[in-house]
């Protein structure tokens, strides 16, 4: 067995059970490993979500275990609706955020702090948007503060909860090649999205999660394109198309479900 | 003698009222910005009721009981234990995969709301002090009072001045600040340890209504005016000192009751920021 921590998995649930009071999905194995890229992939209220807050230790298992590594640093980006728009906050207000577990209870963001935070903001792109107000940016701008927030804390791994949510597409492909230029650069990436054309061309491992039909399949992209496990996921014969470079999704229509 | 002179002269009877008043304003202003920014207005006017309450069932356990709780410092600890209690209760509540937070608030309101009228029903003695403990008439504030209001302002301002940042982002954010490492329940349960002491403390000096007016008009003028946190903060409390204690002026000048005056006072301070508002289109 693989220890959490030094060379191996950054976080590992072992046979977990997850769900709130009653499981949603149960006997989840699954590792995170330095400079990993896993999308979870499934069904509005498939249990993702769910799997991303027993992953981050932020609910515990109701069965198996969770093991993480001793000082295992998370940069979390929620989903953007879950960001009140209501405080009056700016965008470099809410990077600095990223720093508070760092500076410890009581102690004061010094200037090393505000530094990281503005070169976090430099990184996605936003670096002239530090004090314009979180709630006067744009979705997509909002989006990447988020992600710099994450950034700020110099996480290990970095976890984001249907990130692309809501974006035209345009901006869906801006934030996922974000995502890939930090991957790029050593950092561990986990997030889930209910879109799996959103990801197919990004993440290096896939899981697909339904806790409906009791679906919880992981492996490499390779293994989790095949039509039988495509099949699976969305209820219906799927086609994987290659053209100019990426890859797209064409399940077949009728019956099925959405993912 | 009457007017300034005379206002002057009677200083003896309305400094330690007035001081009350100045800092319960002071206080409860800075507090509702986190009440308001948190859509917790609701839990704050659940509070006021369960410190009321408390006060009732003191009283009641002197009359019907024959515990003795007649000196004012038993009584603000039996409020002061139930607002506490609610505060961590309601304050901390996580929104539960059947109901909403807002319907155990809203259970908390109605029943403590409820059982104050069912309360105040029985009571035979203490039934004329109520009136003034739900409406506010901060006429006469005992020193004491003053003082254990200064050590509650004193000490929420040293815990917001000290641990703002994880307050901060649990309130803005708790499952990022979750996800990050901070203990979401813990902070939130701070923030709501100090509104929980401030108003029992505030209500025994303006009532229940101006405490509950004070978590609300203040924070919701400043955030019209300000367009960032820290001074929002220093805003609603400079609304909610200034509110209380011209308030307290106004009603003795014009011989009205003190805690509406108060709010009214304060209502009339979210003019600007709504004109201001509107003018711009927001």
């Amino acid at each position: 067995m693989v220890s959490v921590g030094a060379m191996g998995p950054l976080v590992r649930l072992a046979g977990a059970a997850i769900g709130y009071g009653r499981p949603l999905l149960q006997a989840i194995d699954l590792e995170v490993a330095p400079g990993d890229f896993l999308a979870v992939v499934g069904p509005n209220g498939g249990g993702k979500t769910t799997l991303l807050r027993t992953l981050l230790g932020s609910l515990a298992p109701l069965g198996g275990r969770r093991e993480a590594a001793p000082s295992l640093r998370v940069g979390y980006v929620p989903q953007r609706e879950a960001v009140d728009p209501l405080w009056p906050l700016s965008a470099g207000d809410v990077v600095l955020m990223g720093r508070v577990r760092r500076a410890g209870p009581g102690r004061r963001l010094g200037s090393a702090d505000r530094e990281r935070a503005r070169h976090a903001l430099e990184r996605v792109g936003l670096a002239d948007l530090w004090r314009r107000p979180f709630q006067k940016l744009s979705g997509g701008q909002r989006q990447r503060t988020l992600i710099a927030r994450a950034l700020a804390a110099e996480p290990d791994l970095l976890a984001l909860d249907e990130p692309t949510s809501g974006m035209d597409p345009a901006a869906e492909l801006s934030a996922m090649d974000l995502l890939r230029d930090l991957h790029q650069g050593g950092l561990a990436v986990v997030m889930v999205s209910h879109r799996l054309e959103a990801v197919a061309n990004y993440a290096a491992r896939l899981a697909f999660a339904d806790q409906e039909r009791g679906l919880w399949q992981v492996g490499t992209l390779a293994e989790m394109l095949r039509p039988e496990a495509l099949s699976a996921l969305y209820g219906r014969p799927v086609t994987v198309r290659e053209e100019n470079g990426r890859r797209f999704v064409y399940p077949e229509a009728g019956g099925g479900r959405a993912a | 003698m009457g007017g300034l002179a005379g206002f002057w002269e009677a200083r003896d009877i309305w400094r330690d009222p007035l001081l009350a008043s100045l800092l319960a304003g002071a206080l409860l202003g800075f507090l509702g910005v986190y009440v308001v920014l948190r859509r917790t207005v609701f839990v704050s006017a659940a509070l006021t009721q369960l410190a009321t309450l408390g006060i009732i069932v003191a009283l009641l356990a002197q009359e019907r009981l024959g515990v003795e709780v007649e000196h004012p410092a038993v009584q603000l600890a039996v409020a002061l234990g139930f607002s506490v209690a609610g505060a961590l209760l309601l304050g901390t509540l996580e929104a539960g995969r059947r109901l909403p937070t807002e319907a155990g608030v809203g259970m908390a309101y109605v029943v403590a709301g409820a059982l104050v009228i069912l309360g105040a029903n029985r009571l035979i003695h203490a039934a004329h002090d109520l009136n003034s403990m739900v409406f506010g008439n901060a006429v006469a504030v005992p020193f004491e009072d003053v003082l254990v209001l200064a050590g509650v302002t004193l000490l929420s301002a040293a815990v917001h001045t000290v641990f703002q940042k994880e307050i901060v982002f649990v309130s803005f954010d708790r499952e990022t600040a979750q996800a990050m490492g901070l203990d979401g329940r813990l902070w939130s349960g701070v923030l709501f340890l100090t509104v929980g002491l401030a108003i029992p403390v505030s209500a025994r000096a303006l009532g229940a209504l101006p405490v509950f007016a004070f978590l609300t008009i203040p924070a919701a003028a400043a955030l019209l005016v300000t367009s960032r946190l820290r001074p929002a903060f220093a805003v609603a409390a400079v609304l909610g000192l200034v509110a209380a204690g011209g308030g307290y002026v106004l009603s003795w000048f014009w011989q009205v009751p003190t805690g509406p005056t108060m709010v009214a006072l304060a209502a009339i301070f979210t003019v600007p920021g709504a004109v201001l508002r509107i003018a711009r289109g927001a």
